[in-house]
């Protein structure tokens, strides 16, 4: 079952033009991952998905929902969830207010039980002892993993990951990207962009080479890592790699 | 004594204390209110209503709120509109012009809370007045709230601009003191301090607030 699909998508910021023309199909349980330089415009792909950003021309697909349509893009929001790169927890609520405000004023819960999924939810992301501290009061890779607690909460069928983790201390990368490990192994559907390679070769069933706004190369990581056939790619794994 | 003089009409300046608070508290509570709707509306970019909101503010920002007050009052008395009196027309002025300079703070509040929070809101589903209400607004109030406090203490001297009008507030009533006593020194240093009695404690209050927000 296809849940993304992305059919000649243009997006254009005034003069300069960011994604031109990509295609790309996400499968039920797929795990895709997005590589490229920065400012090819990967982030901006999924900032696409996920409604955050009108499109020019082409059209996206999520779960049926027709998200270049402005009338019926909305409802993409109870199909994904996002992770973003400086994790945007809101600093005036409590990492549990931050997991339920959503199923309260969305999902209309009242309080008992919007507190026992968030809960729940923050376990799942091995915080439930943090529930009642603010964002200011955690370390970066726990703000991160409340961060895809309230995601989860919402009971999405895709994630969204944006560099999920170019915002951490190395030491802490580790404990985002093993969440993240989990969920793809419960079979969430998940697109990730990311600079992680490892993470990309080990979870990845597909990669996707994206280079100034066209989808250059994909393929599995086993391929695309270690036998690349576009020289772009080429030179950038080199790049990356070489680090 | 003149001091004396004075002191026997207090009960006039009480008067005219009351009038001056009443004022205030009323244009504060309107003014906000105003102000906070066209700072969301303005940061909310609806299309067609960014012009005419421009246009307000800078119109209402841009004029001596004295000559607001004088044409709202004769205006109102030329075009025959009754239950114009002095202090609708008094709370009508200052609303408007303590308005758009309230939209102003409101709109850098709102605009100093970082993009993503609107994108991770929005990305859970929330509406956008939920996201206004319960996301962007918290984060907003302690933002403005010193500099908020810092136009109320202007706001409450600009109620003196009403005895144009024939308001009786403090400066009014003083006045009336003066034409009967005389002394106008010794009564404007009356109430010069009673302006300042009320003010500084909230310029103490705005400092507070400033430095809460600086911690926060």
């Amino acid at each position: 079952m296809t849940m993304i699909e992305l059919r000649n998508v243009h997006k254009r910021f005034d003069e300069l033009e960011v994604l031109k023309g990509i295609n790309l199909t996400v499968e039920k349980g797929e795990v895709v991952i997005i590589i490229g330089a920065s400012g090819s415009g990967k982030s901006t792909m999924l900032r696409v998905i996920n409604n955050l950003e009108p499109i020019q021309a082409g059209e996206v697909w999520v779960a049926g929902i027709p998200v270049h349509d402005p009338k019926q893009a909305g409802e993409v929001h109870r199909i994904a969830g996002m992770v973003f790169q400086q994790f945007n927890l809101f600093p005036h609520l409590t990492a549990l207010q931050n997991v339920t405000l959503a199923l309260r004023k969305v999902k209309k819960l009242d309080q008992k039980e919007a507190d026992r999924l968030g809960g729940k939810a923050l376990e799942h992301v091995g915080l439930a002892d943090k529930a009642s501290a603010y964002p200011a009061e955690m370390s970066g890779g726990q703000q991160q993993r409340v961060a895809i607690a309230r995601a989860l909460a919402m009971e999405p069928e895709i994630m969204l990951f944006d560099e999920a983790t170019s915002a951490l201390d190395p030491e802490l990368v580790g404990e985002v990207t093993g969440v993240m490990r989990q969920l793809a192994a419960e079979g969430m559907t998940m697109l990730v962009v990311t600079h992680e390679m490892g993470f990309a070769r080990d979870v990845g069933d597909r990669v996707v080479f994206v280079d100034e706004g066209v989808i250059a190369e994909e393929g599995p990581p086993e391929v695309l890592f270690t036998a690349p056939s576009n020289p772009r790619t080429q030179q950038f794994l080199h790049r990356v790699l070489d680090r | 004594m003149g001091w004396q003089g004075i002191f026997e009409s207090s009960g006039i300046l009480f008067t005219g204390l009351v009038n001056t608070l009443l004022l205030s508290v009323a244009s504060i509570a309107t003014g906000t209110t105003l102000g906070l709707i066209v700072a969301l509306l303005r940061t909310a970019r609806i299309r067609g209503l960014g012009l005419p909101l421009r246009l307000y503010l800078e119109i209402f920002r841009g004029s001596p709120l004295l000559v607001q007050m004088l044409f709202i009052y004769f205006g109102a008395a030329y075009l025959g509109i009754r239950g114009v009196d002095t202090f609708m027309a008094a709370l009508t002025a200052l609303t408007l012009y303590e308005g758009a300079l309230i939209s102003e703070i409101f709109r850098a509040g709102i605009e100093a809370v970082p993009r993503g929070q609107r994108e991770a809101a929005r990305s859970l589903g929330l509406s956008r007045y939920q996201i206004e209400r319960y996301v962007i607004l918290p984060q907003t109030v302690p933002i403005v709230l010193a500099p908020l406090v810092g136009q109320y203490i202007g706001l409450v001297k600009d109620t003196a601009l009403a005895t144009a009008i024939g308001y009786f507030e403090l400066v009014r009533e003083g006045q009336a003191i003066i034409d009967r006593i005389g002394m106008p020194i010794e009564t404007f240093i009356v109430i010069a301090g009673i302006y300042f009695m009320i003010c500084y404690p909230m310029s103490l209050a705005a400092r507070r607030l400033e430095t809460r927000a600086l911690h926060a």
